[in-house]
């Protein structure tokens, strides 16, 4: 069964011993404050009493005012993450020209959000169990992540539990989470409906949508929403009215049938 | 390869000798200037070759092989010279049937589907794993991965040994060599590389920090400082030993020596590639900068000049003793068991 968080690591005495400290480096200064129980953070249970709470961490290039943000996209195996990514960065969709990731890798994209540049830095994993290892060392430095599965394979979407329960493991409390149905383009082999996704979203408090890497549809609003989520996070200003992802994805959100409700 | 695909600088997409075809900003100018001057040594080398192998029946290891490997095995060689050196011309010759037998065998349904969501996604930019090529080489690959998984259980299958294979089908033209030489690198060269746990791999990783640590402090220090670990920024080039990182031709110079020196090798080409351009990783401030720098410090002239590149392993990281690697490889696996 995958997804299922390894165990505890063991203290001498057999006892589970408290999570080992960031294997490199300490804590990084909080250079975007993000505020606790914002829209689109949907950790339902605290991390393990034991468990020092990271700093928020963002980074911000001061001199270029360029915001730069960490979103990881996770899934499994073949459920289009990569295919996500390059539509979203190139605005390209080549079918049978992607190849598997190995471990992890990341492309940039610089955004502006309402006129504040977003450098987004996305990484993109492989969806192999084996390679959790691998992939849970970014876990903590994401500052959003984008958690796909496949209208076209079941397998891909019952697992979504278990990658739940992995990112309230490895990742930031507060990180912005979202969840989408990838390959919506697909009308014959759908085998996942768009209620189904909606509603498993809703269980987990998860703003929701479905995108097609080879139409484009909402592939930008997902990274959009996440951008603009971000920058409101990192600098509140005093006037501006509060940003709801949730309400922002339901707004703009597009449907691929005829039959929106 | 023949100077011919160097003169193809017109067409919108060349294609390099092994069927990969050139990025659309392929810079053919800086790539034929380069290609003109390695033509002078892969000649050398060719005529020195061919009178080594002309004077033995059988390739032995021994310090001159390893002295001319070092300086490139030339490609018409590179089959034959890595199935001896590295024993999977012996396993071949002590186990005849046996790649055929593994193919006729009953097989693991949960294995297939894991090796065929990966077809497609091999080299869709080589002409030769096209569906529509002819002859197709993913049906050659996709034999050699589903015998490999049946053959190394342990194993099975793991991303990123869709690449090697696809390599060594490339070099090899030959699918039961590739097993057999999958098997050298997997079962022999990276033990637990690719195994679920990658124990191997995790392993590497942290002794290449301490080599780093070692040799290069500062950008150790630098890592240390911003929480970057290492398996971020190498897990890809020690998991596919550097393809679709590095160029081909440089990749295959670095598997020349791979085959014949061992895994220690991986270590010179990151050292190398690290301490080389110490002053521009230093700039970066920040996580994402270090991480862009990374990606970075493996293009450009330094990493396409394959010769001058193999010459640097050997001098740039300094020396580097099988004795230091091992007792590092010791440390860090005790390190990795005592985290869980």
């Amino acid at each position: 069964p995958r997804g299922s968080p390894p165990p505890l690591p063991r203290g001498p005495s057999g006892v589970p011993a408290a999570p080992s400290p960031r294997p490199l480096g300490g804590p990084r200064p909080a250079v975007l404050a993000i505020p606790e129980g914002e829209t689109g953070s949907v950790h339902k249970r605290g991390k393990p009493a034991e468990s020092p709470p990271f700093p928020p961490r963002g980074l911000s290039c001061p001199s270029g005012g360029v915001f730069a943000s960490g979103v990881m996209l996770v899934g499994d195996s073949g459920v289009g993450k990569t295919c996500l990514l390059v539509r979203f960065k190139d605005g390209a969709f080549l079918a049978g020209s992607f190849i598997s990731t190995v471990g992890i890798d990341f492309r940039n994209k610089v955004l502006n959000v309402d006129g504040v540049k977003v450098k987004l830095q996305i990484w993109d994993t492989a969806g192999q169990e084996r390679f959790r290892s691998v992939t849970h060392a970014y876990y903590r430095d994401a500052h959003a992540l984008l958690l796909l599965y496949d209208v076209a394979n079941k397998a891909s979407f019952d697992n979504i539990q278990a990658w739940l329960t992995e990112i309230h493991e490895y990742a930031q409390q507060d990180v912005v989470l979202m969840l989408l149905g990838n390959k919506a383009d697909s009308t014959q082999d759908r085998v996942v409906k768009r209620e189904d996704g909606e509603k498993l979203a809703k269980e987990y408090g998860v703003p929701f949508m479905e995108t097609s890497a080879k139409s484009g549809l909402n592939v930008d609003l997902a990274f959009t929403a996440i951008a603009k989520e971000l920058k409101h996070r990192s600098m509140k200003l005093p006037n501006e009215p509060k940003f709801k992802l949730h309400d922002y994805v339901k707004k703009e959100v597009r449907s691929t049938g005829c039959c929106k409700s | 390869p023949g100077p011919a695909r160097c003169r193809r600088a017109r067409k919108p997409r060349g294609v390099d000798s092994y069927g990969f075809e050139r990025p659309e900003d392929f810079d053919y100018v800086t790539y034929e200037e380069f290609f003109s001057r390695y033509l002078v040594i892969l000649t050398r080398r060719a005529i020195k070759w061919s009178k080594l192998l002309k004077r033995k029946n059988s390739i032995q290891k021994n310090l001159k092989v390893k002295r001319y490997i070092r300086k490139g095995i030339p490609n018409e060689h590179r089959a034959l010279i890595w199935m001896v050196v590295s024993g999977a011309q012996a396993n071949m010759e002590q186990n005849p049937g046996y790649y055929h037998k593994l193919l006729e065998g009953e097989k693991n349904d949960k294995l297939l589907e894991a090796i065929r969501t990966d077809m497609n996604r091999t080299f869709p930019d080589n002409i030769q794993f096209r569906k529509t090529a002819d002859p197709c080489l993913q049906q050659t690959l996709y034999n050699v991965l589903v015998a490999y998984g049946h053959h190394n259980k342990a194993v099975g299958y793991c991303q990123g040994m869709n690449f090697i294979a696809g390599y060594l089908i490339l070099i090899t033209k030959d699918e039961e060599e590739s097993f057999w030489l999958l098997d050298a690198l997997i079962g022999r060269i990276l033990p637990d590389f690719y195994s679920p746990a990658m124990m191997g791999l995790k392993m590497d990783q942290e002794v290449l920090g301490e080599l780093v640590k070692m040799k290069v402090p500062a950008v150790a220090e630098l890592m240390d400082r911003h929480g970057v670990m290492w398996t971020l920024v190498v897990s890809r080039w020690f998991i596919c030993l550097f393809i679709d990182i590095l160029p081909v031709e440089t990749v295959l110079r670095i598997w020349d020596c791979l085959f014949y020196e061992g895994s220690k090798i991986l270590f010179r080409v990151a050292l190398t590639l690290i301490k080389q351009h110490q002053a521009s990783i230093l700039e970066a401030t920040n996580f994402p900068d270090i991480c862009d720098k990374f990606k970075e410090i493996t293009k450009g002239m330094f990493v396409t000049e394959c010769h001058t590149f193999m010459q640097k392993i050997f001098t740039e990281p300094g020396s580097l003793s099988m004795a230091t690697i091992n007792k590092l490889r010791e440390t860090c696996r005790a390190k990795l068991l005592a985290q869980g």
